[in-house]
């Protein structure tokens, strides 16, 4: 079975990705390799396995209040501030 | 010789003696570093005057008190750049220590510098660095192995004591084969990741590249135990991992498995490994074959998760709380499509892509969920193939380092590297590389030495016992 089309500049862009056209090329390419390769899994008989899935006892620590960053460290390395909070481009119009 | 060539086993002894004091051996490293930094490019920041004045602070009755240490730029270092040798990290300054250094601290270590990666740990040979590539101490033509390339080649250059990397599909054990050190990936669980970039939260794991074995495990001891930061720690208490250090390995069951002897292998890596498991069983092992018959599928499995995982983690790079932002964004998704595609280099982003593609709708049974259930049959032959013997015997890498650029087009050729290691990440399992041999133009094998889950005073045991039997860790590169 061969590896799906896959529209590279599509999925860049949900992972807010926008990509050059010498990128979307080869990435195209490169990408669509690897999914051959990926594609031996399919042959796997795993009718009965199950998936992988994290460990169902983590070891988790009481829900409780404890002390962490300050706000002046949290914001040391934010790109734009001003009082103490984040300034991003305008979301809503 | 200068200090910088002894171990830390023995440094530690003449410090706490009052024999030598730290700022020597500080001095020491800087002065190899300004002789061979410049061809090796092991380091992406080095503080001489923090690590001088730490030196100069140090305690020599902590367990590693004033022994310097080099730490891989993926890990969080208080008021230190970490850039994950990422343009989108560019002016990031860690406003907290990880816990693994923290631990370190706490344990007397001083602070060398930061070492040279993949981007964001995605890769084989440290070429993908955004800061410059960096090349093997012992053939400047050659890579050094990755993603904690930076690490293996300033311990195996001998421009760093000891350093921690950390391994998602071979990060740490890959580049130290390649290097000549010992490079040792714990148990998932047994060392908090609090303060580690996240590549792929399932796998990641920090771990010590270090000379000897016997280093190995006394870094695996400061920095093990749990931590409320990182539930997937686990909850036993630290051990010494090398409770008899002159320990036999006579009555161990080595197991042998077939697939990881494969056609288009090395032949000099083949040779050197196969030897080793010689020396165990004339030192009255056993050697038993086994079989782990899943093994060809890893790769593809890996590729999956960890991309999707990926996907998920770096999508915090986003140009608003940290690092890089575009300039002047037209709104807020022009932030994030500039920020990234700027800031983000191509293998970050193709694996980035994949990662989105394999849990997009109508693929996720497909690519996600089938992988998931194969690694399930993964960590089942290494359950079914601990049941016949004490751990693993197999190369590191199935070849030793190839030349610089080789690979750089062909990114499934440069997944390949990766294909002894990466199952152990899948399963979970603990495995420690060390040297064993040299080929003819004078490079490094490295044996890989692989455990049952927390069995890391099992390996580091054994290779203990084989460490002191050779000198292949006390061959330096050329000058």
């Amino acid at each position: 079975m061969s590896a799906p089309q896959i529209n590279v500049s599509d999925v860049a862009s949900l992972a807010r990705l926008t990509l050059t056209p010498e990128e979307t090329a080869k990435f195209s390419s490169q990408i669509g390799q690897i999914l051959s390769h990926m594609d031996s899994l399919k042959q796997i008989e795993t009718g009965n396995v199950p998936e992988v899935t994290p460990p169902a006892h983590p070891n988790l620590r009481q829900d409780e209040p404890t002390p962490s960053l300050s706000l002046q460290a949290a914001l040391s390395n934010a790109p734009a501030q001003a009082n103490d909070l984040i300034v991003v481009p305008k979301i809503v119009e | 010789m200068s200090l910088a060539h002894e171990s830390i086993a023995t440094l530690r002894r003449r410090l706490a003696a009052k024999e030598i004091h730290s700022r020597d051996l500080v001095r020491d490293l800087l002065q190899q570093i300004d002789a061979r930094e410049k061809t090796i490019h092991a380091y992406t920041h080095l503080d001489r005057e923090a690590a001088l004045a730490a030196a100069e602070k140090s305690d020599p009755s902590l367990p590693l008190g004033g022994i310097p240490i080099a730490i891989k730029d993926n890990l969080n270092v208080l008021g230190d750049p970490c850039t994950c040798a990422s343009k989108i990290l560019e002016g990031y300054k860690a406003p907290y220590d990880a816990t693994a250094i923290a631990r370190l601290r706490q344990a007397g270590a001083v602070f060398l510098g930061r070492t040279n990666m993949d981007e964001f740990a995605m890769g084989s040979s440290t070429e993908n660095s955004a800061l410059g590539i960096t090349r093997n101490p012992w053939d400047s033509t050659r890579i050094p192995g990755g993603s904690s390339g930076g690490s293996a080649a300033a311990v195996g250059g001998r421009i760093a004591l000891a350093a921690l990397g950390s391994d998602t599909g071979g990060s740490i054990r890959q580049p130290a084969a390649l290097c000549g050190c010992v490079g040792l990936k714990p148990t998932y669980g047994r060392i908090s990741r609090y303060g580690l970039v996240a590549f792929a939260s399932s796998l990641d794991q920090i771990g010590p590249l270090t000379r000897t074995v016997e280093d190995s495990a006394l870094l695996l001891s400061a920095l093990a135990g749990h931590d409320p930061r990182d539930n997937t720690t686990d909850l036993r208490k630290p051990e010494s991992f090398l409770a008899k250090p002159d320990g036999s390995v006579k009555g161990l069951r080595v197991g042998i498995p077939k697939e990881y002897f494969i056609p288009g292998m090395d032949t000099e890596t083949e040779a050197a490994v196969r030897q080793s498991a010689e020396w165990f069983k004339k030192n009255g092992a056993t050697l038993v074959d086994v079989s782990l018959p899943h093994t060809p599928s890893a790769i593809a499995v890996y590729y999956i998760l960890a991309t999707a995982e990926a996907s998920a983690n770096l999508a915090r790079f986003d140009g608003v709380r940290y690092g890089r932002r575009a300039t002047d964004p037209r709104d807020v998704l022009d932030l994030y499509h500039r920020t990234r595609s700027e800031g983000f280099g191509p293998e970050v982003k193709r694996r980035i892509i994949l990662g989105t593609f394999v849990l997009s709708a109508g693929y996720t049974d497909a690519y996600y969920r089938q992988a998931q259930k194969v690694r399930g049959l993964i960590r089942q032959d290494f359950e079914n193939a601990f049941a016949s013997c004490d751990l693993l015997l197999t190369p590191t890498s199935p070849e030793p380092a190839f030349k610089l650029g080789d690979r750089t087009q062909d990114p499934l050729k440069m997944y390949l590297a990766d294909v002894f290691t990466i199952s152990v990440n899948l399963a979970g399992n603990p495995a420690v590389s060390l040297p064993c041999g040299f080929t003819k133009s004078n490079l490094p094998i490295g044996l890989q030495l692989i455990g049952p889950r927390f069995g890391e005073e099992k390996i580091l045991q054994a290779g203990h016992s084989y460490e002191q039997a050779h000198d292949w860790h006390q061959r330096l590169p050329p000058a």
